[in-house]
């Protein structure tokens, strides 16, 4: 197939061969963008936790006023949980993930430091913590019986205890301490002194994943005992097929261990519902995307069927003279074929320097990577294709014009 | 009505210069019925856009019903033609979308009419060409003749000084041909000028004059009838002087 | 050029030609409709989110920033702290040196009705000073904010939301009457009627978006009753060496955790303003409590909000999408526009041959592709209708708020409208340079 005759062709129709051009570039450009941040959302989406979100549920309630028992009404409500039907673990803990607030600290390695090396989150938890929420320990130990501190303690005014040991997750061993074991070194967080971390947790995520793609595993657990006043967050781990169950009988057990009490309703769900509901927005952007990548291509291949079709009509007559000098209906096909495949290539030429200068500026903006390279060919491939499905219908329209076509002038 | 003087017009592309008229002179007096005849290729198509202002020329002047027209700008000469001249293709012309109403009021819309000014002279005109009663059909339910007789009424609508009239028989089968040729002979009677390009030695024979464009130049036959056979005859570059 | 009459005949011509090619025209409108749809309804939760909550006070309304941190952590240039702690806000307001001076931070409290058959349940509150119902233009429905003296004597009063009044009281004024929060029993001093601005621009802390504050009640009567707080709290060196009873929320605590805001009439009021700042800056500096150079901001509403980048980078995002998928559709436009147009070539030479200039021609055109434009406005209108809803079913907090407003609905024709002229220029420029020839062949 010749491309220089369809190359001056369409030259001198400079008009409507630019405009599919342009169409397509923009297109391509678009849709490139639009795989990509979609590739970002569902990574986001399929974000490892650390926690066993299956069988976990928690309870968040608050209470009426200030409580001066909080402490022991808290031991009991603890004794009450683990002793329902189906928990397997029941812990009472400052914060849980996929929510929107999260204590933080910053993290030094030396003693009066004046940066902070960087900031991690605190869980607090008690004996059951990580069997209540599902981290695996991966190095060295969990805490020891002999480590736990009251808050109530920790937080009185002109205290001097410290916080004498600490869990972090891998992501965080591998920032503080790269290429060692973390066992047995220390760190300064909170307090005047050394705190040494006594083991190594897999995965813990940050609550409202703080920290972006680098930093959301900065995670640290520290061996406190806390009031359910402090946050209201109960953790229960079961069997999935228990959960609403064990979700009822929990919340029943602490009404009834207390009046003062309000179940915060709304927040008080499975760890999987919760997750899915701090990832709604994400999901909802996902479908938006997918749905303009659909309209993009539905409109791109209407233009091309037009205009097409309008070219079709335009050079009736000499296709029927092609024709009459004998061209079959299979190399008129095949040359429109071939000429919005040249058009479609060089849309998306154009279309991958636009993407790319899209990019540019999201990168800016949004705070997004930049695009990687095998979006390109996806692109291309399906903008091609595309092509070639619109103009098939008039091409086939133009092979089936009749060679008789030549003569009949006017 | 007409007047040009030595009117000459030339096709600039980057690698050729055509001269499609040189030095053309052509007088025709209100009221006469003119046929212009010659070779195809001898620039009686150029000379027919040019009179009717649908091109501008290169050289030479041109006066029509008395205005100079040279190097009108496109929106004076489109004026002018909107109001002077009335044009009648071989192809008939019509709008298929419009009705027969609709296609005569056409040249009456860019005059700036008023809708019962409008109304008064497409009826007159129809009724002229005997499709009055037709007003509301479309042109594809009509014959050729009937089609060529309702652009003729679309040309007269707006009383015009000058019908410029193109093959108007050429698709036309003979009966249809006669019945048109009777029809403009009518409206040249009652006093509008007709320029009328043809092939036909017989309807060159029903005009007043008889002008030949042969090589970009016209030649008045109606004084040499003799010369008119010489001319069609051979179709070649006859001589000269008129 | 354009007199009604042309403009009439012009538009009759342009719904023949329209009803000559159905399918072709419903493509057009359609292709305009789809952009059309999409971009309004991205940009009116754009212009939702972005709007003026307090447009009576937005210019008045000023933040306070200041660096009182130690220089721990100090990097040179940054921004000062997003919040105030509670020291300086009870000396600046003491101070009042605006013509209207409050400070407030987030907090909760638990509600026990008095009503049969209500359980006790949890509401935001707001923890503020007397001038905030005067400085934020509150409306109320019955009864009026407390007064400074209140704020001194810790009074145990409150004023109450529409909602939380519907639900306690059924609607009725209950100025008087007594909530109990926290097992503690507050007097009503005022309901307020609805209110919800948009953003929630005096605490960038809590959902910014969300609903009102159900109560608001003396900051200092939630410190007295140890009332629970919402919102963040940033401190530096550990607080452990004082031994205040109120821990981080005490007066002396090295912690940022209020939100203190100042009603300036005039700007060389504000500007005298920001120097008391400094020089209150510079003066906490000699005497040792603040460690960090002096870093002053004084910020009204509208820059507040575009400092904290208050509209969500996704909505910004979709309006880009949005844009650019109309983008797509009008170059669709000029395409079919164009072969629509070239297509009856031959009855433009007719037309300009039987008189009609190079503008006339245009000019119908213009029209055609302006009529295709309204008939695709109006149909981008009902898509834009569907998408808004769409966007209400949504779980961000600001959902509810997407709505039509007949600003928005204004511009979505006119938008229309503009795009499809433009879209309409290159296809008419050429279809006016049709030459009128007399060899026009008809088909």
């Amino acid at each position: 197939m010749e491309l220089r005759p369809i190359l001056s062709t369409l030259l001198r129709h400079k008009t409507a061969a630019a405009l599919i051009v342009l169409e397509i570039a923009l297109s391509c450009a678009i849709i490139c963008n639009a795989l990509f941040l979609i590739g970002n959302r569902v990574e986001r989406l399929n974000l490892v936790s650390g926690v066993a979100e299956k069988e976990v549920v928690r309870v968040q309630l608050t209470g009426i006023g200030e409580d001066d028992n909080a402490d022991a009404l808290t031991s009991s409500d603890l004794a009450l949980l683990r002793g329902l039907p189906g928990v397997k673990a029941a812990t009472v803990t400052n914060q849980v993930p996929f929510v929107n607030s999260s204590w933080n600290t910053g993290v030094t390695m030396v003693k009066d430091q004046k940066q902070p090396t960087l900031s991690a989150t605190i869980y607090m938890g008690d004996e059951q913590f990580l069997a209540a929420l599902g981290p695996k320990v991966v190095a060295g130990r969990n805490f020891a019986s002999d480590e736990f501190i009251e808050w109530s303690a920790l937080d009185a005014p002109g205290s001097k205890i410290s916080v004498p040991a600490v869990i972090i997750t891998q992501s965080l061993a591998d920032k503080l301490f790269p290429g060692q074991s973390a066992i047995g070194k220390s760190f300064y967080s909170w307090g005047e002194n050394a705190i040494r971390v006594v083991g190594v947790v897999d995965h813990l995520v940050r609550p409202s994943e703080q920290g972006g793609a680098v930093a959301h595993e900065y995670s640290m657990i520290f061996p406190i005992h806390v009031p359910f006043s402090l946050g209201g967050n109960y953790l229960l781990r079961t069997d999935p097929a228990r959960r609403d169950e064990v979700l009822k009988a929990a919340v029943a057990v602490l009404e009834k261990n207390s009046p003062n009490r309000i179940i915060l309703e709304k927040n008080t769900k499975s760890m999987e519902d919760l997750r899915a509901q701090y990832y709604r927005q994400d999901r909802a952007m996902v479908w938006m995307l997918v749905a303009v990548i659909l309209a993009l291509l539905v409109v791109t291949a209407l233009g091309i069927v037009g205009l097409a079709s309008f070219w079709v009509q335009q050079r009736t007559k000499q296709i029927g003279v092609r024709r009459a000098l004998g061209a079959t209906r299979g190399q008129i096909l095949r040359y429109f074929q071939t000429e919005n495949f040249l058009l479609a290539t060089i849309g998306i030429v154009l279309g991958m320097l636009f993407a790319y200068a899209i990019n540019q500026l999201l990168m800016g903006k949004y705070e997004l990577p930049r695009l990687p390279l095998f979006y390109l060919p996806a692109g291309a491939a399906l903008l091609w294709l595309l092509g070639q499905v619109a103009v098939y219908g008039p091409a086939r329209k133009a092979a089936s014009v009749p060679p008789a076509v030549a003569t009949r002038s006017a | 009505m007409l007047d040009m003087r030595q009117v000459t017009k030339v096709y600039r592309t980057a690698m050729v210069e055509t001269h499609a008229l040189r030095a053309l002179d052509l007088h025709v007096k209100e009221g006469e019925f003119v046929a212009v005849t010659g070779p195809s290729g001898s620039g009686k198509t150029t000379f027919l856009n040019i009179a009717g202002l649908l091109e501008d020329f290169t050289g030479g002047e041109f006066t029509l019903d008395g205005e100079n027209v040279k190097g009108l700008s496109d929106d004076a000469r489109s004026r002018l033609r909107n109001q002077k001249i009335g044009f009648i293709f071989q192809g008939f012309n019509l709008i298929p979308d419009l009705n027969l109403f609709d296609n005569v009021d056409v040249p009456l819309r860019y005059r700036g009419m008023s809708a019962k000014d409008r109304k008064l002279r497409i009826e007159d005109s129809l009724g002229l060409v005997g499709l009055g009663s037709r007003m509301k059909h479309f042109p594809a339910e009509l014959s050729g003749g009937q089609q060529q007789r309702v652009a003729i009424a679309r040309a007269l609508a707006g009383s015009p000084r000058l019908l410029l009239a193109d093959e108007p028989t050429g698709n036309l089968d003979s009966q249809m041909a006669r019945g048109v040729l009777e029809l403009l002979e009518d409206i040249n009677a009652q006093g509008t000028t007709i320029i009328m390009v043809t092939h036909d030695p017989e309807l060159a024979a029903r005009a007043q004059r008889n002008v030949h464009i042969v090589d970009g130049m016209a030649t008045d036959l109606s004084v040499e009838p003799a010369l008119i056979r010489v001319a069609q005859a051979s179709g070649a570059s006859a001589g000269t002087s008129a | 050029m354009l007199g009604n009459s042309m403009f009439a005949y012009y538009f009759n011509l342009a719904l023949r030609s329209f009803r000559r090619n159905k399918v072709l025209t419903a493509l057009m409108v359609l292709a305009i409709a789809l952009g059309i749809g999409a971009s309004m309804t991205t940009l009116t939760v754009f212009y939702v989110l972005s709007g003026d909550p307090v447009p009576t006070r937005s210019d008045q309304l000023y933040y306070v920033q200041m660096a009182p941190e130690s220089m721990n952590g100090f990097t040179p240039g940054e921004e000062p702290a997003e919040q105030v702690t509670r020291f300086d806000a009870e000396k600046l307001l003491r101070e009042k040196r605006g013509d209207r001076q409050a400070y407030m931070t987030g907090g909760g409290a638990a509600v026990t009705p008095d009503k049969q058959g209500l359980m006790p349940f949890q509401v935001d509150a707001r923890y503020a000073t007397a001038d905030i119902f005067p400085m934020f233009d509150m409306p109320f429905l019955f009864g009026a904010g407390w007064s400074a003296t209140e704020d001194e004597r810790r009074g145990r009063v409150a004023v109450i939301a529409k909602a939380l009044n519907d639900k306690l009281f059924g609607g009725a004024n209950s100025v008087g009457k007594t909530v109990r929060m926290d097992k503690v029993d507050f007097t009503i001093v005022g309901v307020l009627d609805e209110w919800r601005p948009t953003p929630r621009f005096y605490d960038m802390n809590s959902d910014r978006f969300g609903e009102l504050e159900q109560v608001f009640l003396p900051f200092s009567t939630s410190r007295d009753l140890k009332m629970g707080r919402n919102g963040s709290m940033d401190c530096w060196d550990d607080s452990n060496d004082s031994s205040d009873p109120e821990g981080s929320t005490g007066v002396n605590a090295p912690c940022v955790w209020i939100q203190y805001w100042v009603q300036l009439d005039s700007a060389a009021k504000a500007a005298a303003y920001k120097q008391y700042l400094t020089n209150y800056s510079d003066q906490q500096r000699s005497a040792g409590r603040f460690e960090r150079p002096t870093n002053i901001r004084l910020r009204n509403v509208m820059d507040w909000l575009d400092y904290n980048k208050v509209v969500p980078g996704d909505v910004r995002l979709q309006v880009w999408l949005a844009f650019g998928f109309l983008l797509v559709c009008l170059l669709n436009t000029v395409g079919l526009l164009l072969a629509k147009f070239l297509r009856r070539s031959s009855e433009v030479g007719v037309r300009r041959a039987l008189g009609a200039s190079r503008r006339q021609i245009f000019t119908q055109c213009l029209v055609e592709a302006g009529t295709i434009g309204l008939a695709g406005g109006a149909v981008g209108l009902v898509l834009a209708w569907l998408g808004l809803w769409a966007v209400r079913q949504q779980p961000a907090s600001y959902a509810e708020l997407a709505h039509l407003d007949p600003l928005m609905l204004f511009t979505t024709v006119a938008l229309a409208l503009a795009a499809s002229l433009v879209a309409g220029l290159i296809p008419a420029w050429q279809a006016m340079q049709v030459t009128p020839a007399m060899q026009l062949k008809s088909q």
